[in-house]
């Protein structure tokens, strides 16, 4: 029989969970979410009874280890409940040490996929594109690998402060709201935003930014591996001015 | 003339200037549109790899000047164009809003007088700022030879200001750009840096080099970009490849720009500003120019072989800079890591250095990675230099140092 531990998806129980293994000295060998969690023979799953007035703040290290762990939990890796486990493990020892002692497997999966998610979430503050709505909203769709929607936002709360603006990620339906001065994240599942129509000027602002982008290359140092290196080809559908390229690579 | 017409023309005529970085200021503003990010953020990259960042046009292509290099040369009967401030102001706030782009950079010919033309910049600046209230990132070029009044006030508006140095020399500038003078150029950066600080030009200024134009050698560029750092505190020289866009029999006649000349001067730049080398130490008069097989760092480091190898847990920061495959980062992380234990070959890779590179400069714990009866010069030159040429083809992609 093996052990799993369930949380329910949030960060703050994620945290809870851990911190109880921890005071328990439980060694766990898997943690999962609960949606997660698909049952078989040989796993036994168990809830622990988790305190209810848990603070992250409680734990007793500093504000960038959390941030790291933060991140690490935005990830899309399979084992990044026990990596952050570890990391904590001895994050409560070695204190904001930890960070030089990338020797260490935990320190090291840790860091990698925090610098992960930071690098996606720097990428598409480039690469997000918004279109107008006839009603002034501005609407953008991206896909990206790892959960950066609430990065996202906290960078265009305040870059769009005085815009309506919506982003969706399509891959996990889900939408993140700004409405001055918050934003709100909600699952697609709870709106319905099909009923705007992108605004008549729209084309013509589409249009000037495709003639720029194709004159600012410069012909005599045309390089697409080099473009494609630090654009990755993922991101296109969502580009408008990559979105032509992909359609028609992808059509042959 | 179109929007679209006017816009393809004047952002055809600023595509030479290299710079698009959009970082080092800090600004805080309360409202209005926009931030500016410290790092800098790319938007796109253009079929030629370079960043986008910034809305890249002039204002004009109209020019008094007729510098032999430039596409916008009063004796090029090309079409010209101008933009009025509002029109500036409506592309970059619509670009903006879908945040196509981090900022402007408005560049311009220079119209009527050097005055005139700098009076206009602000004019567009400042509505932009003012009256559509953007608070994102703006370079803007400053005009030589306008008074420091206008230099003030611009300075005010903006967060990077530049000028252009274009060439190393001043016969070069004579012999290409009659009527630019580089006393001109360097007065503006001498202003700029003199008067600095968080609400003037808070992201620093930068300028440029053509490479490959005239006869002059990477040995004279180096030089030239060494005094200007150190004179005036830029933050950053670009080089831009020359690209023949007029024929003057005073330019050589080249078929492909020299890209790899340009990429290792930016490695070269790179050692001058972070890695502690002087350009005296990786040029001289008899090797006046960059071994275009191998990269200035393990050039440097072949011709100093007697002071390597290394030894990883005892080496100085700046000694461990020194060797080929060790950045700053992994040179950082290397000190901080050996105060709590004795760092191996395999805890290397971790850290984040280069092994392929590193190995042949390094001791670990006085071990060498293999007998060290290899360790000399020719059989280290072979191996780097084959080890460049399987991934040649990523060679060419030497504007990963723009952004």
């Amino acid at each position: 029989m093996k052990n799993i531990y369930l949380y329910d998806d949030s960060f703050s129980s994620l945290l809870n969970l851990i911190n109880k293994l921890l005071e328990l000295k439980i060694i766990p060998l898997d943690i999962k979410t609960k949606k997660d969690f698909t049952p078989t023979l040989l796993d036994e799953p168990i809830t622990l009874e988790l305190n209810k007035s848990f603070n992250i703040q409680s734990i007793n290290v500093s504000k960038k280890i959390i941030k790291t762990v933060y991140y690490v939990y935005l990830s899309t890796d399979p084992k990044k409940e026990l990596i952050i486990y570890y990391f904590l493990l001895n994050a409560l020892k070695y204190q904001d040490k930890i960070f030089y002692m990338r020797t260490l497997k935990c320190v090291n999966s840790t860091l990698k996929l925090a610098k992960r998610i930071s690098n996606e979430c720097h990428k598409l503050k480039g690469f997000l594109r918004f279109k107008e709505m006839n009603n002034h909203v501005l609407y953008a769709e991206a896909s990206p690998t790892n959960n950066v929607l609430e990065l996202l936002s906290n960078h265009f709360a305040k870059r769009l402060k005085n815009e309506i603006w919506i982003i969706k990620d399509v891959g996990r339906n889900m939408y993140s709201i700004y409405y001055k001065p918050k934003y709100y994240i909600v699952s697609g599942q709870n709106i319905n935003i099909q009923k705007f129509n992108i605004s008549c000027d729209e084309e013509n602002i589409e249009k000037l930014w495709l003639s720029f982008f194709k004159t600012i290359g410069i012909e005599a140092r045309k390089n697409s591996r080099c473009q494609m290196n630090f654009m990755p080809k993922k991101y296109w559908p969502y580009i408008i001015e990559m979105e032509r390229v992909y359609e028609k690579s992808n059509n042959g | 003339m179109t929007l679209e017409e006017k816009l393809v023309i004047l952002a055809d005529g600023a595509k030479y200037d290299a710079s698009c970085s959009s970082s080092g200021s800090k600004r805080r503003d309360s409202n209005g549109l926009g931030s500016v990010a410290y790092s800098g953020i790319c938007h796109s990259f253009a079929s030629d790899g370079r960043c986008i960042s910034l809305l890249k046009i002039l204002m004009t292509n109209c020019c008094i000047f007729d510098c032999k290099y430039c596409l916008n040369r009063k004796s090029n009967n090309i079409k010209r164009a101008i933009f009025t401030p509002e029109e500036i102001c409506t592309i970059t706030m619509n670009f903006y809003r879908r945040n196509y782009i981090e900022g402007l950079f408005l560049s311009s010919g220079i119209i009527k007088s050097p005055d005139y033309t700098m009076e206009l910049l602000i004019k567009t600046i400042k509505m932009l700022r003012y009256k559509y209230h953007f608070h994102g990132y703006i370079h803007c070029k400053a005009i030589p030879g306008a008074s420091n009044q206008l230099l003030k006030e611009l300075g005010c508006l903006v967060d990077r200001l530049s000028a252009n140095i274009e060439l190393p020399t001043a016969n070069g500038l004579k012999l290409l750009a009659p009527n630019k003078e580089e006393n001109k150029v360097t007065k503006i950066m001498s202003y700029v840096k003199e008067n600095r600080n968080a609400s003037f030009v808070p992201a620093g200024q930068s300028t440029q080099m053509i490479v490959g134009a005239t006869k002059e050698t990477d040995l004279d560029i180096m030089n030239k970009s060494e005094s200007l750092y150190k004179s005036y505190d830029l933050k950053r020289v670009f080089y831009s490849a020359y690209i023949p866009v007029n024929k003057d029999k005073l330019l050589p006649a080249l078929t492909t720009p020299p890209l790899l000349r340009e990429h290792r001067l930016y490695q070269a730049d790179w050692l001058l500003r972070f890695y502690g080398f002087k350009t005296k130490d990786l040029l001289d008069e008899d090797n006046p120019n960059f071994n275009i097989l191998m990269d200035p760092k393990a050039n440097w480091a072949l011709r100093h072989l007697d002071e390597f190898p290394k030894e990883i847990n005892e080496a100085t920061y700046y000694d461990l800079l020194k060797v080929p495959g060790i950045g700053i980062k992994s040179a950082q992380r290397i000190i901080a890591c050996r105060q709590n234990f004795k760092i191996t070959f395999n805890d290397l890779k971790k850290i984040g250095v280069v092994i392929k590179r590193a190995k042949y400069f390094i001791t670990c714990n006085h071990q060498y990675f293999i007998n060290s009866n290899y360790f000399h010069k020719s059989f280290i030159e072979t191996n780097l230099i084959l080890e460049d040429s399987i991934k040649d083809e990523s060679l060419k992609e030497q504007l990963s140092l723009f952004s």
